[in-house]
């Protein structure tokens, strides 16, 4: 029982933090700021599109290959952070990993850019 | 730390993988540059990166034979290194080249024009040899998706085709589903123990008694999960409604690498996980796997009855095969191993034969189309040789005696009888009775039917006489003289026990 409160009690206090954060902040902005509603603040927000329509409209695809995109280089960021602050801990093999990891990306880049996906028109 | 000395030995027997991952590297670069090239005209890259596949194939191979060490477990422990990993290996880059060689011209007719094509297909064969030599969960779980994620993007590589893009997106969602549940059991198994790794597992269950603190009976349901993803993979019979339209959807050449290629692999790493590791819990996996072995047995056989297509047809008849290996697999002995691997490399050489027979049915008439049973109709009188070739393939899948499949055939109900499962083999036995009348009915189309007019024959091309000739000659060669490969399967199957 003893270990369980031990290793589990840091995560149920950042579940505590996490909930009263997010009600304070949730709270502040409904209790101090202005409200002046109209129908397109209310509204639904969904980049671009209407927001009730028929959802088998076609829709461009350019929109995926953007999302799948971001995604791929949102997570390389994600995994550059860690390795930048234990750098001087995982000495030359680390660096080195981590700069072969960057040259793939690179190449997967170049492809992405030559065969135009990063294109709108 | 120097840790050029730490990982020596492990990049010594890594070196095939690094050349094909690096040439993948490469041939990207190389791709997207010539082919978006307003100065050499937008070429069309098909020919020269087929080849190009096949050589860096070749070259992974050489490098693969060149092996330093006979036995390591390299990377933190995370791969093997062994003889069956270096057999499965070989046989993967050698399918693989033939697979490459014989679609050459099926990609021409289909159209399919993007170099990324190859670059998939040798993403996928880089996958399957991290799977074959994969020594933990994990590593396991990671080869297992990048093989798949490149099979879903080969079955819809024809984007203008419906047919296609429904078969990639089927094969998307159901691999997805089942490397869900492996993630799932692989999760069980790590919570009840604490391990990932296959060493760590079978010392663990060596020898169970009371004072272990885990529950048996959630690691038996974990095991459940891997076994039905794994079922899943191989497309065995109440798991398989996706490998018929996946099969019938893609474009042949994708079909043909799904076909062949990932079974064996899929075959020998389940096989080590679950008879080097998992032997404690033998009851309940041998029970599931001889139950699923005769479902698809019996499916594969009388669902194939009715098939018009040839695509589907041969995918109802691999998964009565895939139940005949099953079969082998409860055995639960090193000769029933054995006869596993006998039966599969017998099975992808025929399979080679066949597919070769159909990607030369070609005519003016049926070029863009699915073949059928009436594309095989009186093929005797246009192409004797290859009628020849097509009847000797299909008598070998259905175990006819003076063919290779024969004694594959045999090995496995000898082995199943050896290990008391009467039942088993006796339904085995009558419904490879019952596959044998579609396989003799596709031969009676090819002799004795005759179609009036079925439009202009393309000669059959180079590499696929090659491929047919050579199959063939081995089909006779296995029967007259099986010790060779009985010895290397034998090898392959110690490793295991």
């Amino acid at each position: 029982m003893y270990f369980l409160i031990e290793e589990y009690l840091p995560i149920f206090y950042i579940f505590i933090v996490s909930i009263s954060l997010a009600l304070i902040i949730l709270g502040a902005s409904f209790f101090l700021g202005n409200h002046k509603p109209d129908s397109q603040k209310v509204s639904a927000y969904e980049c671009g599109f209407n927001p009730y329509e028929d959802s088998r409209n076609k829709f461009e695809i350019r929109f995926y290959i953007l999302a799948i995109l971001f995604i791929i280089f949102d997570l390389e960021a994600i995994f550059i952070f860690p390795w930048s602050i234990v750098l001087g801990q995982i000495t030359s093999f680390g660096f080195w990993t981590m700069l072969d990891f960057l040259f793939e990306l690179l190449v997967g880049f170049i492809y992405i850019w030559k065969i135009g996906a990063l294109e709108w028109q | 730390m120097d840790f050029s000395l730490l990982f020596q030995n492990n990049f010594k027997m890594f070196l095939p993988e690094f050349f094909l991952a690096t040439s993948i590297l490469v041939i990207t670069l190389h791709g997207s540059l010539v082919a978006t090239s307003k100065v050499l005209g937008f070429p069309l890259l098909l020919k020269s990166f087929n080849r190009m596949s096949i050589l860096i194939l070749g070259f992974t191979l050489i490098l693969a034979n060149n092996n330093s060490a006979s036995f390591l477990i390299v990377y933190s422990s995370s791969f093997i290194f062994d003889l069956l990993t270096l057999n499965v290996k070989q046989f993967v880059l050698f399918s693989a080249i033939l697979c490459l060689f014989i679609s050459e011209q099926s990609l021409k007719f289909g159209q399919i024009n993007q170099f990324e094509y190859f670059i998939l297909i040798l993403c996928s064969i880089l996958g399957l040899l991290f799977l074959t030599s994969s020594f933990d969960l994990l590593s396991l779980y990671l080869a297992i998706e990048m093989q798949s994620l490149c099979f879903y993007v080969l079955a819809a590589a024809k984007k203008d085709s419906s047919f296609s893009t429904e078969a990639g997106l089927k094969y998307f969602i159901i691999g997805s589903f089942s490397s869900g549940l492996l993630l799932l059991g692989i999760s069980f198994l790590y919570g009840c123990t604490g391990t990932t790794h296959f060493d760590n597992f079978s010392l663990l269950f060596y020898e169970i008694n009371s004072s272990y603190s885990f529950s048996t009976s959630l690691i038996e349901k974990a095991l459940l999960c891997i076994i039905i993803a794994f079922f899943f993979k191989i497309a065995a019979a109440p798991f398989h409604m996706w490998s018929p339209d996946v099969y019938e959807g893609s474009p042949i050449s994708s079909t043909i690498f799904f076909a062949i290629l990932p079974k064996i692999v899929l075959f020998s790493t389940f096989l080590r996980l679950f008879q080097s590791c998992f032997s404690y819990f033998n009851e309940i996996l041998l029970l599931f796997s001889t139950c699923t072995a005769l479902c698809s047995v019996v499916i594969g056989s009388f669902v194939a009855l009715k098939q018009k297509k040839l695509k589907r047809l041969l995918a109802y008849s691999s998964i009565s095969h895939v139940g005949y290996l099953l079969l082998a697999f409860s055995c639960n002995s090193l000769e029933g191993t054995q006869s596993l691997f006998f039966y599969l490399i017998i099975y992808m050489l025929t399979s080679f034969s066949i597919w070769s027979v159909i990607l030369s049915l070609n005519t003016s008439r049926n070029l863009d189309k699915s073949k059928t049973l009436v594309d095989l109709a009186s093929l005797s009188l246009v192409n004797p040789l290859l009628a020849f070739t097509a009847l000797i393939a299909f008598f070998s899948l259905a175990g006819v005696p003076p063919l290779a499949g024969f004694f594959a055939k045999l090995e496995i109900f000898v082995n199943c009888l050896g290990s008391s499962l009467f039942f088993a083999s006796l339904t085995a036995i009558l419904s490879s009775v019952i596959s044998s009348f579609y396989y003799i009915r596709l031969i009676k189309t090819i002799y004795f039917e005759k179609v009036v007019d079925n439009g202009f024959k393309f000669s059959v091309s180079r590499s696929c006489s090659l491929i047919l000739c050579s199959s063939m000659f081995f089909l006779f060669f296995i029967f007259f003289n099986p010790s060779l490969l009985f010895l290397q399967t034998h090898k392959m199957a110690l490793c295991l026990f």
